[in-house]
């Protein structure tokens, strides 16, 4: 549609040349045509959005219904629904209080576990895969191809009073009555975010570990380094932005999380952040539900902005190296 | 789900080196790393065998008991097709509301692709080739959509298009417009990644022997791409037709339900295997797309990769 | 009575819907402190507003001023406003082509071949989509634009409905069936001539249980609420995921009768002794109580009479009747209540949401899906509830029949003013957050 535009695209390119530019081969407003749709898009799809929440959240209440009404001008923005959830979330005694300390102490766990597990397999798959390598690493990436609550679901199956893990144990006499997995333990939710975010640790930890060049490692073992030594001070510093990476890929979506508490605890006892807010969208309470996600967004923005940084620093020193 | 990484698509197209032994057949694999007389690996062999079983054979077993053929999802009673096609009310051919669930997520998973990969792949050459004011805003603004947790962004939506955008309203435009948004990014760090490795030679190239812009980008900047191109829409493919958080808050109701919307409304009432023959349709589904991803991706890359890696850097990609 | 001669309709201008607004986030956001600052005055945030949640709305009062709807309640019936621009449809029209009803009910609360019936017999297709609590149900009638034809409120919402112009009026030159129900439910107090509802089940709201589980039956204890807090249960007790009849259910262990208190104090006592479930049986709460006790997931469950009634196709092979165990008490001075039908306004297929009203009060029809899977008594004249007993209910079962005369002395759940509503909403999210 542009190609009859003058000057044509050779003579441009011959002033170019002539310029001594070789960069400037595109018209000017080329590039930049290729990122307005993206950038319309996710203005008005991601940018806005955040504004109608804040809208929400330091909006009124509807009378009837008690539902949220936006009030879209900043200059009227009215802070009491946030103030209360601010209250409700730091003071002693507030109602969403015990709800944001079990969510950190369930992600702390967690994240935790799943290092810990995740470490060892994402290690020996790039260290010793070998020509399975790519078998193993399928192994590896199946759960990203299965649905997260197909695998809870699964769980529930497993774990319902005459389930398979119960039969299993009964039948080995590790206990003697089934034990109600699903009746609202928090052992068994922590294990559910275990069991469904730790392909998301361990790919990331493989990705770091892969790229450590063994000649380091061979020359820490010829200097006469154990395998220990090797580990501690060759390997392990080296996957530090992995491991890091890992952590904050899989604590973002925990915080966030509800439906691994309502397939597998479904008690008050268990209520997460997440369940707080899904509450409450399904509730009148639209506003409260918004309040908790500008206090949730405030909480986890700084590990975001942290792991771009991160990832776009490490980028830079690869792409340098 | 949300859950995404902005390392995989930096992992090389090409197989790194790897570290263990390279020649031989299993038995070499097997002597050198699981009878490693050092005994680490061996442990190490061993809980990364353990870890596969316990990640995957629960999965398997779900899968085992959407051919059951009596109504229990804890004892087998036999192999049958009872809950895809036998049952006349409750199988998912027969249940109206499964079989929706079925076609939405179908629907929603192909029409986020074709739409997501296209605006994500220009909006990755426009953010690779263009450094003018505003770029770095832009890149900015779609990295940050990457890493915000799908709660977020999902409950955000369901404000703009109840309160703002209430022509559009709930049901599939909006789930729509929502994954869009979600997915965007994928496609824009994967063929990113994939711009760094090309170098504009090619361009200049086509240029001096008179290709126009257009033509340039079109002859000799996509056909480079495309692998990169087919891999991110695999990826969106696969992640949409996960998604839970952004389809449900964005659903009006049975008819627009999807998949793991009818997994989570169900799992804890009264289930029937029906749901495990549905989900299993739905991890077929994923399957087919990524094996089928798979070959045209080793056809893209037949020229450019040593042999034997095209499962390596295909699995990388994802 | 047709709906056009209705008194011309109380308009809210949109200054006064801001005005009011504006004091209820007040009320949302104070209605917590309240509570809070009566229970540990010390601990709670400081109280935002100084709207008193008693003092100056009426609980029980009829048209009181000040309130954007009127409350109805026995004593006091509502005929509710019918709008200009929210009218009944014209009679004698025809059935739409070729259409896909839409209906949003609660799960698993009619038989799937009533549906498919009347589909048949109609020439349509019919979706269903569930909600799980009335919550969820008015949040998603709010949500726009709703592509449902039918839907199933209930009366303790009325108000809001119609005054947002949700449901609309229902022409009844398409449902002659209306003549099946009881003469009290053809003419309820939450909505004096039916204009915008028919009736669809009656209910009792009282102990589910399984009686080879539960060491002491509810009817032999002196105060049988009290099993929800017997530690005996822990894990097995589940009370129902809606924020009225829980809280109901605690006021009437405490002696309070007014099921629909504004008195903080009552509520208060309430929510201390709601909160003090959690610890004692860990319990939990859904409305799945018609497969939760069949299928052993539960042993004690808050739960709904035609609920046990259809727990019996829930029960996995090999387990009797028996086990299914339902307590109401024997005066009645429980919790009772009918659900309605109405059509909400947003219908894309009136027409044929007018006749699936009168479809589901047929009297062949109503019984089918009563008896073959919903459970849930339909409040009509041909069915003799002295016979139900041994044929639709199960034997073991006699608590869960509701009778006409229940209704004299049962508790129903009414509509609450907004400020005391958001007060029995906070109880309930507290709950809910698991303090």
């Amino acid at each position: 549609m542009h190609e009859g535009a003058a000057p044509s695209a050779a003579t441009r390119r011959r002033r170019a040349k002539a310029r001594g530019d070789e960069g400037i081969r595109y018209p000017r407003w080329f590039w930049p045509s290729f990122s307005i749709p993206g950038t319309v898009w996710i203005v008005v799809l991601f940018l806005l959005p955040f504004y109608a929440i804040l809208s929400v959240a330091f909006g009124t209440i509807d009378p009837i219904f008690g539902t949220a009404v936006p009030v879209w001008n900043p200059l009227h923005w009215n802070f009491a629904s946030f103030g209360y959830v601010m209250n409700q979330t730091f003071l002693i005694g507030g109602l969403y209080r015990p709800a944001f300390i079990r969510t950190i102490t369930y992600v702390v766990i967690a994240v935790g576990a799943s290092l810990l597990i995740g470490y060892p397999v994402a290690y020996f798959i790039a260290r010793y895969g070998g020509r399975y390598k790519g078998a193993l690493l399928v192994g590896l990436i199946a759960p990203f191809w299965i649905s997260y609550l197909m695998r809870m679901l699964a769980w529930v199956n497993l774990l319902q009073d005459d389930g398979l893990v119960n039969k299993f144990l009964l039948d080995l006499h590790l206990i003697g009555a089934p034990i109600h997995w699903l009746d609202g333990k928090p052992y068994t939710l922590v294990f559910g975010l275990i069991y469904g975010y730790i392909p998301y640790m361990i790919l990331p930890l493989f990705a770091g570990l892969d790229r450590i060049d063994g000649s380091l490692l061979e020359a820490s073992r010829d200097l006469g380094a154990s395998r220990t030594r090797t580990f501690m001070h060759v390997t392990l510093p080296l996957s530090k932005q992995a491991i890091l990476a890992g952590t904050i890929i899989v604590m973002l979506p925990m915080f966030g999380d509800y439906y691994t508490n309502d397939l597998l605890s479904k008690s008050p006892t268990t209520s997460m952040v997440g369940n707080l807010i899904d509450h409450s969208l399904n509730s009148p309470q639209v506003t409260l539900a918004a309040g908790l996600v500008v206090e949730l967004t405030i909480l986890l923005l700084l590990p975001m902005l942290y792991y771009l940084y991160a990832t776009n620093r490490e980028k830079r020193l690869r792409s340098a190296a | 789900m949300t859950q995404r990484t902005l390392d995989e698509p930096a992992a090389t197209v090409a197989a790194p080196p790897a570290a263990g032994p390279r020649s031989g057949g299993f038995a070499r694999w097997w002597r050198d790393v699981v009878r490693n007389p050092w005994g680490k690996p061996r442990f190490l062999f061993l809980f990364t065998m353990l870890y596969m079983i316990w990640s995957l054979a629960p999965v398997a077993i779900a899968v085992l008991f959407s051919f059951n053929s009596g109504r229990s999802r804890s004892s087998l009673q036999g192999l049958s097709l009872r809950w895809y096609t036998g049952d006349p009310i409750d199988s998912v051919f027969h249940d109206p509301t499964l079989r929706g669930a079925l076609a939405q997520s179908l629907k929603l998973s192909l029409l986020t692709t074709v739409i997501a990969v296209p605006l994500g792949v220009a909006f990755a050459l426009g953010l690779d080739r263009w450094r003018g004011r505003g770029s770095g805003s832009s890149n900015f603004l779609m990295l940050l959509s990457f890493v915000t947790p799908e709660i977020i962004m999902g409950v955000s939506l369901f404000i703009v298009f109840t309160k703002l955008l209430s022509l559009i309203g709930l049901g599939t435009n909006a789930q729509l417009l929502g994954l869009i948004t979600f997915e965007m990014a994928y496609p824009v760090i994967i063929v990113r990644a994939r711009l760094l490795s090309i170098g504009k030679e090619y361009e200049e190239a086509a240029m001096d022997l008179g290709a126009s812009s257009t033509q340039a980008v079109r002859l000799t900047l996509l056909p480079m791409l495309l692998p990169a191109i087919f891999a991110s829409a695999m990826l969106v493919f696969a992640d949409t037709i996960d998604d839970f958080i952004i389809a449900r808050y964005l659903s009006a109701g049975a008819g627009t339900e999807t998949i793991p919307i009818r997994i989570y409304d169900t799992a804890r009432a009264t289930v029937t295997p029906a749901l495990n023959a549905l989900a299993t349709l739905m991890l077929g589904s994923t399957m087919l797309a990524v094996v089928a991803g798979f070959l045209v991706y080793r056809y893209l890359t037949k020229g450019e990769r040593r042999e034997g890696t095209a499962l390596d850097s295909f699995a990388a990609q994802m | 009575m047709h709906p056009r001669e209705r008194r011309a309709p109380r308009v809210w201008s949109r200054r006064d819907f801001l005005k009011r607004s504006a004091q209820a986030s007040l009320a949302v956001g104070g209605a917590g402190a309240l509570l809070a600052a009566c229970g540990h005055a010390s601990e709670g945030p400081p109280p935002v507003a100084g709207i008193s949640p008693s003092g100056s709305i009426s609980a029980n009062g009829g048209q009181s001023s000040g309130l954007p709807y009127p409350l109805a309640r026995p004593n006091s019936p509502v005929t509710w406003d019918v709008y200009d621009d929210n009218q009944a449809i014209a009679p004698g029209l025809n059935a739409e082509k070729g259409a896909t009803l839409q209906l949003f009910n609660w799960a698993d609360y009619i038989w799937k071949k009533t549906v498919s019936e009347f589909a048949a017999k109609y020439d349509c297709k019919v979706q269903i989509t569930t909600f799980d609590n009335t919550d969820e149900f008015l949040s998603k009638m709010r949500a726009g634009d709703v592509p449902y034809d039918v839907c199933w409120p209930t009366p303790d919402m009325m108000g809001k409905l119609v005054t947002a112009k949700l449901i609309q009026p229902v022409n009844h030159s398409y449902i002659p069936n209306l003549g099946n129900v009881w003469p009290s439910l053809q003419d309820p107090f939450y909505d004096k001539g039916s204009l915008y509802t028919v009736p669809y089940t009656i209910y009792s709201t009282g102990i589910a249980y399984r009686t080879d589980h539960v060491h002491t039956p509810p009817s032999q204890m002196s105060s049988p609420y009290q099993i929800f807090w017997d530690s005996a249960y822990k894990g097995k007790t589940f009370i129902l995921d809606d924020y009225r009849e829980t809280t109901a259910m605690v006021l009437l262990k405490h002696g309070v009768t007014d099921v629909n208190t504004g008195d903080p104090t009552a509520l208060n006592a309430a929510k201390q002794d709601l909160l003090a479930m959690i610890p004692a049986t860990n319990v939990k709460y859904d409305v799945d109580d018609y497969t939760e006790i069949p299928e052993g997931g539960a042993w004690v469950h808050q739960g709904w009479s035609g609920d046990m009634i259809s727990a019996q196709y829930y029960l996995p092979k090999g387990v009797p009747l028996s086990v299914i165990g339902y307590w109401f008490p024997q005066d009645a001075s429980g919790v009772i209540g009918s659900d309605i039908i109405a059509i909400p306004k947003s219908a894309k297929n009136p027409v044929l949401a007018h006749l699936f009203l009168n479809y589901m009060l047929d009297n062949k029809v109503a019984y089918a899906n009563f008896y073959n899977f919903n459970g849930y008594q339909p409040p009509l004249n041909s069915i003799d509830v002295d016979k139900l007993l041994g044929d639709a209910v199960p034997q073991s079962l006699p608590d869960a029949i509701v009778r006409p005369e229940d209704f004299d002395r049962g508790y129903q759940l009414l509509e609450l003013a907004p400020t005391i509503d958001a007060l029995w909403h906070s109880i309930w999210q507290e709950f809910q957050a698991g303090a």
